[in-house]
This record gives structure tokens, C-alpha cells and sequence, in this order.
């Protein structure tokens, strides 16, 4: 026997029941990403100075009660630089996330619902795919291509869909076999309106939560392209080219031109990890 | 209270009390078990009867506490510390639970399972003492073969690993057994095989043994006494007998009036209405209060005690004096026995037609599902499919409706050749779907979870090329099958097994098809639900001359639905005859050991009305 458990099954209020069951640890990272998602919004506005604004007679500078977090070799303001960061550090990992899963929700759904050779084609892309070491496949790609933000976010989005698709084809394939989409299957119901209207829906919560544990992947894995100067464009305020930028400050100079975009970046990769397992322990575990 | 009278009283439970927080699971219980006696615990799903069962056995999951005394002979069991009761368990206390599949420990050997509870005794510390003792422990189970004992759990059947599971519970030889519904997930010839050597095993050791089931005919077959329990409450405890010839509560009566007879055809089952509430929402009252037809105003205004009115029968309901009259006339009234089935004209037109389809499911080792089965079903004809897990029966099912194309033979359905369903014209694809329907087994994964009733329903009756107001079409087929419309802005969570099927049936209805194929429809129900589902099913035949196939493994409901029965073993028919002809004369042997495992109860329920 199952303990009983008070029947409610109506998504507002289960989802508000949940929310107000949330651990102090997972509130805590849903506070750190609206922060970060402000500092992004709302960086012209917050941010005290301009963040490509040089000011060499200043030069590397400990923090002060000017510029609170110091500054970095060419004198600009590492709060500043780290407020406007946030854009480049949420804009990017988000398309990547959401587009890989895009991609992935459409081949999943194919391999697992219709099976057979388009089955084996997709799966088999995905295992070769998996055979690659795709991190030194991305650092060629888009050394060869020429870099920039863009170029990079849309390799690692090709890059995050083989891992995408098997989460989602399992899914369906949990699904499928279920007596209700045989009813459907029975009452001669179009194979895309099935895939659409009955599998879709419930293998969403998978989704979303795997695309909040990506996001802190994507972030990640982007972060460290721009590390290695093949991300974002020199000059742009991103917290992984600031950590390059100001690799020499770590031990003279300023420290914290390393240390806050650092902790600003293991803190939101860690909240979103948090948000995803979290999502899917409760919606779907 | 005067339960724990004698002094051969073994185990002594007093007010044992089950809860989680605030939650009330059970209500103060009490009941004693006497050396080498048989208890049956009986009750649906949500009476407590597994929990009161692990509290004895001091199993409870996490969060939930017992309350109460706990005795065997004279010492307290409950709030024993783990290492305590590592001491007892197996030695003293044993406990048999309900799937075979997951009892086991998959990468363990099946004779690691009982070797592992023989390790600590002094006699078998020699390997090879051990393994002989594994053997011996093994044939008393039925298991001839020891290299059984090498094989590993996936490669054994369900009832093979509930007999190596039988073995190890009783290794340690315990005084009691707590077997918790140790029968249910096993094919009925199986099932019997497990409860006689359950019985055996008892009656070698004096061992006392408490049996928790759902299955009443089985509880009166092989317990001596039976507890009744219902929302978390004990409504009666009396000797299986007396207990199924004359009860004492209005539910035990109720549940003994449910459950389908499979020696007779009966008009019409007598359902109780409604669910089996939470224990929680009945604290004050008689929980049976809401479903019962005598309820008087003392009922509800306090909890009645558990009464002893007879020698050895205690009641909890109120007005049993009063009421007994009625409670036996009703049973004789329910028991009239259905007219006869007509024959069919013999040169009436089937609406389906079999013929000879084979069904192989390629693999690594190749399955012959269906080999060469023929059948055919006349327009308003209800024909039951009958076999065990592997006969094939769900495999022909869902080659009626288009879910699996057989390997080779003919499938006609008003004519139209529907072997396979994708070569089909559109037109003749679409008038088939519409023809012929299909109601699953789960009631749980039946409906689309994300789905509300209304849009389940909305989506049927748009394939059915319905025109008009959707909302009045809705609420009319709800009401059809038995509900109301307010259950259309609900979402299958909410609501109960048997609901569930309900709307699984509407779905069904929606398309208005002709033939219904039913797969094990009302198996995963409680005894009370399923009497409701077969009345609803029993009126949809004569409302709208509905053909039926009824997939089953039990012949009781078959008896009570079905005009012709069609046997099927192995992917073979072995016999097909009217329902009457066949249960009450079987030629082929697979039946005739089918019917012999019918548990033998229903001599005591009817026997007494009969006098």
C-alpha cells in the first residue's frame, strides 16, 4: 500500500505547493540567478562605470572606496566589467541550452516514437558524435572558422545535442509503450498530433530540467573558450576572458579581477545545476 | 476488550494504532493469533492492511510510526531496536511480500538468497552443509532441480522466484509468517501451487501464519479465522466460516456480495457505491458510514466499538441485531441466478472473424505469441478470452484494434479484410477505428496524465466525426458510464482506479463502436469497484448491443460477462464452447487445472444459501 496522499492534481496549485515546499538551499540559487539576470537587464543602468572605459593613468588599482573592486591593467572597473558580464554569460548558455534541446526534442521524438531505421540513423550519428572528443573538436572548429561569440555558441549547441537526444528518446520511449497512447494509436489519432499533444506534454518536465543542468554546462564550457580567446571578442566585458585578461593580477596587483567573475560564474553554473535537479526531482523523480 | 482471551494466544496485538504525522492510516486494532493458527487480514487497497502488517513485522517506512502493543508471547515487539529485531526476524517472525519480480535482488544467484540466511547458523558454517541445506530448502518449495539455485533472478518465472522467496522467509523455520498478498502478481494455476505450499509448509512446522489479501475466496479456503479491515478500522473478526456464511457487518457482506461468483451466473452483482474513503476522513464514525445502506444517526455520531455478538464474532457495526435479517435475505436475493444464454442461430453472420492468425515477435529468441488462432464474434455477442500471462491473449487483442499486424492469416471486420491496419484505404481505416475499441488493463496510465476528462473525451469524439455541442455529448457519456458531468474539468489524478476506468470506457464509447475489446479490464480493481465496472459493462451490452471480447485470467469474471468462452494456451485455443458448457464440463486438460485453481470459498458463501 502507498501512503495516501492528499489528491491534487491541478497544475497551479501543485506547482505553488511545490514552490512553497522549496529548500532553503534551491530559493537561495533562484535569488543568485535573479541577480545575475538583473545585472544582465539592467547593467547601463547599475553598473558604475562604462566597462571599456580605460583609464591608464589609474593603471591596476586594489579596491578603494572609488571603485569597489579595484581595477585591472588598463584601469577599468572590474564591478563594472563583472556587471556587464552577465549578459554575455546568460545570453549565450540560454540559446544553447534551449536550442540544443530544440533540436534534440525533434530527433528524440523521431528515434524513440517511430523506431526502425530512423531510429538506428539517429542514434547511430549520436554515438559517433559521442566518439569524438568534442571539446578539442570545438576548440578547432572554431579556431579554424575565426572565433567570435556567435560562432562559438552555435558549435557548442551542435556539439550539446547528442547527449540531448538520447534524454529525450528515452523518455519516449517510457512513454510510448503506455496504454494511453495505445488508446490514442487505437482511436486512429495522427501520428504528429500523438507526438504533439499526448507525448509532448509529458516529457516536458525532463526537458526543462535537463535544460537548466545545460545551461550550467554551456556556461561553463563558454566560459572557457573565451579563456582560451576563442570566444567573445577581445575588449568584451565576459567574465571568462576577464579571468584570462587578469590571470597575472592573481597573486600582485588585484586578485579579485580573477576572483569575482570566478565566484560569479561557479556561483550561477552551481544555482542552475541546483534549479535543474531540483525541477527534477520534484516534477519528475 | 475481550479479544485476548486464551492462553494459547501467540501473538497479542493491542490497540496497535498506524500513522504518518497527523495522518491516521489505521485505527486502534487488536487481534490475537494462536499458535499454528491462520489469520487472514482482508481488506481493499487504502484499509491499511499492509501497514498493519509491517508494523507486526517492524517494517515500517520511514515517517510512519505504530502505536499500540505488539506481543509475542509475552514479549513487546513494538519499538524493538533494529539489532533487537535482526535477532527475531527470520527465526521468530518471517514475512513473505507481494512481487516476486522485485523481491529478489537481481544480481544475487536465487540460492545466494537462502544461503545468505543460513550463514549465521552454527549447523551451516560449512559451504557445503550449506549448499546441501539450500537443496533440501529448495525441494520442500517444489524445486527438484538444485541448479535452480545457480540461475539468477531475471531468468527465473514469477512464480519460480516467489517459491525461492517462500524458501528463504522460511529458512530460519519462524514461528509466524506475515504473508503480505503473496499470490496476487501469479497466474491463477500458479497461485494455487504457492498457497498449497504455504499451507504444507504451516502444517509441517505448527507454524502460525497471518495472510493479508484482497482475495476473499482465498482467505475462506485457507484461513481459519478472518479480519475484516476497511479504512483503516477492523469491521469484523469472526471464523472464516461462520464469517462467509452469515457476516456480520454490512460491508463484509457487501464485499462477500461483490465479488463475482465462477460457478454462477448471476443477474446482476450487487456493487456498493462509491470508494473506500481515507482513514483520516472517518475518525469519529463508523467508516463504513457513507456506503451503507442501514446508516442511522448514531453511526456517524461516534465511533462504535468492535462488539463480540456471537461466540468468537465481533462486529463493529450498530445495528447488526437488528439488520442481520436483511443482510442474509439480500444474499439469498443476490444470488438469483440469471436466465439462461440463448444460443446463437448458427447461420449468423459474425461482425469479426479470425482465421488462423500467427503473430512472431522477432528478437534474439524468437516468440510464436499466436499460432494459428481462429475466432469469430456475432454482432452483440460477448465472448471471453481466456488464458494466462504468455498465452497470447493480449497479443490478439491488440491485433483486433490495429496495435500489432499479425505475421500471417485473416482478420474480417464487417467485411473489410484488417489484418493490417497501415495498407488500409484511409476511408476503411478511419470506419474500423471506429468499429472496433479497446479498454486497457491500467487504470493508472490509461488516460493521459496532462489531459482533463473532458479534453481525453473531446479528442475521441472529434475522431468519431461528431457534430453538435461538445460539453452536453460529454456530460451525456459520463453519465453513461456512471459518473457525472463535473468529473470533465478533472484530471485523472484525482481520481480513483476505478474512475479512471469509467472515463477509459467513455473514451472508448465516444466513437459509438460496435465491438469493445477488453483487456483485463477490471483486474487491477478492488472487489467492490470491479463489481460496479462489470454491472456497467452488463448495461452497456443491452443499452447498446455492444460486442464484447473480454480478455482475462479470471474465470469468475468471464462466468458473469461472457456468452461463449474461447481458452487459449500457449498461443493455441484449446477449447471454446458457451460459458456454461465449458466451466462446468472442461475437456482439455489446461482448463480443467484452470478451473481446479479456483479457490474453494465460494462452497462456503453459497453452501449457506442454499440452506
Amino acid at each position: 500500500m502507498t501512503l495516501p496522499e492528499a489528491i491534487d492534481a491541478h497544475p497551479v496549485r501543485r506547482v505553488s505547493r511545490r514552490l512553497a515546499q522549496m529548500p532553503l538551499l534551491v530559493a537561495l540559487a533562484f535569488v543568485v540567478v535573479c541577480v545575475v539576470v538583473m545585472c544582465a537587464v539592467l547593467a547601463p543602468w547599475i553598473a558604475p562605470y562604462d566597462p571599456s572605459l580605460q583609464r591608464l593613468d589609474v593603471g591596476v588599482s586594489l579596491p578603494s572606496s572609488d571603485l569597489i573592486l579595484g581595477t585591472d591593467t588598463l584601469g577599468r572597473d572590474i564591478l563594472s566589467r563583472s556587471i556587464h558580464g552577465a549578459s554575455t554569460a546568460l545570453v549565450g548558455p540560454m540559446v544553447i541550452a534551449a536550442g540544443a534541446f530544440a533540436i534534440a526534442t525533434i530527433l528524440g521524438l523521431l528515434a524513440g516514437y517511430l523506431g526502425g531505421w530512423i531510429d538506428t540513423l539517429i542514434m547511430r550519428w549520436v554515438d559517433f558524435m559521442h566518439g569524438l572528443p568534442s571539446t578539442l573538436i570545438v576548440i578547432v572548429v572554431v579556431g579554424v572558422i575565426g572565433g567570435g561569440y556567435w560562432v562559438a555558441v552555435a558549435v557548442l549547441l551542435i556539439a550539446f545535442v547528442p547527449s540531448d537526444t538520447r534524454i529525450v528518446r528515452s523518455a519516449v520511449l517510457e512513454q510510448r509503450p503506455r496504454p494511453y497512447i495505445d488508446a490514442a494509436r487505437s482511436l486512429g489519432i495522427s501520428k504528429p498530433r500523438i507526438l504533439l499533444v499526448h507525448i509532448i506534454p509529458n516529457i516536458l518536465p525532463i526537458i526543462v530540467a535537463y535544460v537548466a543542468i545545460d545551461f550550467a554546462f554551456a556556461l561553463v564550457n563558454l566560459a572557457g573558450l573565451s579563456f582560451l580567446g576563442l570566444g567573445v571578442e577581445p575588449g568584451t566585458a565576459d567574465w571568462g576572458r576577464m579571468l584570462s585578461e587578469n590571470r597575472n593580477l592573481l597573486l600582485g596587483g588585484n586578485p579579485l579581477g580573477t576572483l569575482v567573475p570566478a565566484s560569479a560564474m561557479i556561483l550561477t553554473a552551481i544555482s542552475m545545476n541546483l534549479i535543474g535537479d531540483w525541477l527534477f526531482e520534484e516534477f519528475i523523480g | 476488550m475481550t479479544l485476548a482471551s486464551a492462553t494459547e494466544d501467540f501473538l497479542t496485538v493491542q490497540d496497535l494504532a498506524v500513522s504518518s504525522g497527523h495522518l491516521v492510516i489505521t485505527m486502534p486494532t487488536s487481534f490475537h493469533v494462536a499458535r499454528g493458527e491462520t489469520l487472514a487480514i482482508v481488506g481493499e487497497s487504502g484499509s491499511g492492511k499492509s501497514l498493519t502488517a509491517k508494523a507486526i513485522a517492524g517494517l515500517l517506512p520511514p515517517g510512519v510510526i505504530a502505536k499500540g502493543s505488539v506481543k509475542l508471547e509475552g514479549c513487546e515487539l513494538n519499538g524493538l531496536s533494529e539489532r533487537d529485531w535482526q535477532r527475531l526476524r527470520g527465526r521468530r517472525v518471517s514475512m513473505l511480500l507481494q512481487d516476486p519480480f522485485t523481491m529478489l535482488n537481481p544480481v544475487m544467484r536465487a540460492g545466494r538468497h537462502l544461503d545468505e540466511v543460513l550463514r549465521d547458523d552454527p549447523m551451516f558454517h560449512d559451504r557445503k552443509a550449506r549448499r546441501a541445506e539450500v537443496e533440501r530448502r529448495l525441494a520442500e518449495v517444489g524445486i527438484n532441480n538444485p541448479a535452480v539455485a545457480d540461475h539468477f533472478p531475471f531468468q527465473l518465472s514469477g512464480g519460480m522466484s516467489q517459491r525461492i522467496a517462500l524458501a528463504s522467509s522460511l529458512a530460519r523455520d519462524p514461528e509466524i509468517l506475515i504473508a503480505d498478498e503473496p499470490s496476487t502478481a501469479l497466474d491463477v494455476t500458479t497461485q494455487a501451487e504457492i498457497m498449497q505450499l504455504l499451507k504444507r509448509a504451516q502444517a509441517q512446522r505448527g507454524m502460525s501464519l497471518i495472510l493479508i489479501t484482497h482475495d476473499l475466496r482465498l482467505a475462506f479456503s485457507i484461513c481459519d479465522r478472518v479480519l475484516v479491515l476497511y479504512a483503516g478500522s477492523v469491521v469484523e473478526i469472526g471464523r472464516a466460516g461462520d464469517l462467509g456464511s452469515g457476516p456480520f457487518h454490512p460491508y463484509s457482506a457487501g464485499l462477500l456480495l461483490s465479488e463475482p461468483s465462477a460457478t454462477r451466473r448471476v443477474k446482476r452483482l450487487v456493487a456498493m457505491p462509491g470508494r473506500v474513503p481515507v482513514a483520516h476522513a472517518v475518525v469519529g464514525q463508523c467508516a463504513f458510514a457513507d456506503r451503507c445502506d442501514w446508516v442511522e444517526e448514531r453511526c456517524r455520531a461516534a465511533r462504535p466499538a468492535l462488539e463480540q455478538r456471537a461466540p468468537g464474532r465481533f462486529t463493529r457495526c450498530l445495528r447488526q441485531p437488528e439488520i442481520q435479517g436483511e443482510l442474509d435475505a439480500l444474499r439469498h436475493a443476490a444470488l438469483e441466478v440469471a436466465p439462461a444464454i440463448l444460443a446463437r442461430p448458427a447461420n449468423e453472420r459474425p461482425a469479426i472473424k479470425v482465421d488462423a492468425i500467427t503473430k512472431v515477435f522477432a528478437g534474439k529468441t524468437t516468440t510464436h505469441a499466436l499460432k494459428g488462432v481462429s475466432l469469430h464474434i456475432a454482432p452483440g455477442e460477448s465472448v471471453g478470452l481466456v488464458g494466462e500471462s504468455g498465452s497470447g491473449k493480449s497479443t490478439l487483442g491488440r491485433c483486433l484494434v490495429g496495435l500489432e499486424t499479425p505475421t500471417t492469416g485473416k482478420i474480417e471486420i464487417d467485411g473489410i479484410d484488417a489484418h493490417d491496419f497501415e495498407a488500409l484505404q484511409p476511408d476503411d481505416r478511419a470506419y474500423l477505428r471506429r468499429t472496433v475499441q479497446m479498454v486497457f488493463q491500467d487504470p493508472y496510465s490509461t488516460l493521459n496524465p496532462r489531459h482533463s476528462v473532458g479534453k481525453t473525451l473531446a479528442e475521441s469524439l472529434r475522431v468519431g466525426q461528431f457534430s453538435g455541442d461538445m460539453n452536453v455529448t460529454i456530460a451525456r457519456l459520463l453519465t453513461e458510464v456512471g459518473l457525472t458531468a463535473d468529473y470533465a474539468k478533472m484530471r485523472p489524478a484525482q481520481l480513483s482506479g476505478g474512475e479512471r476506468q469509467r472515463i477509459a470506457i467513455a473514451r472508448a464509447l465516444a466513437v459509438s463502436p460496435r465491438l469493445l475489446v477488453c483487456d483485463e479490464p477490471v483486474s487491477a480493481l478492488d472487489v467492490s469497484v470491479q463489481a460496479q465496472v462489470l454491472n456497467l459493462f452488463k448495461d452497456l451490452k443491452t443499452a447498446r448491443g455492444l460486442s464484447f471480447l473480454f480478455i482475462t485470467h479470471d474465470l469468475a469474471v468471464v462466468r458473469q460477462i461472457a456468452d461463449r468462452i474461447v481458452v487459449l494456451y500457449l498461443g493455441e485455443v484449446v477449447e471454446e464452447g458457451s460459458v456454461d458448457q465449458v466451466l462446468s464440463e472442461p475437456q482439455h486438460p489446461y482448463t480443467k487445472r484452470l478451473i481446479a485453481s479456483i479457490p474453494a470459498s465460494t462452497k462456503h458463501i453459497q453452501g449457506a444459501a442454499e440452506l
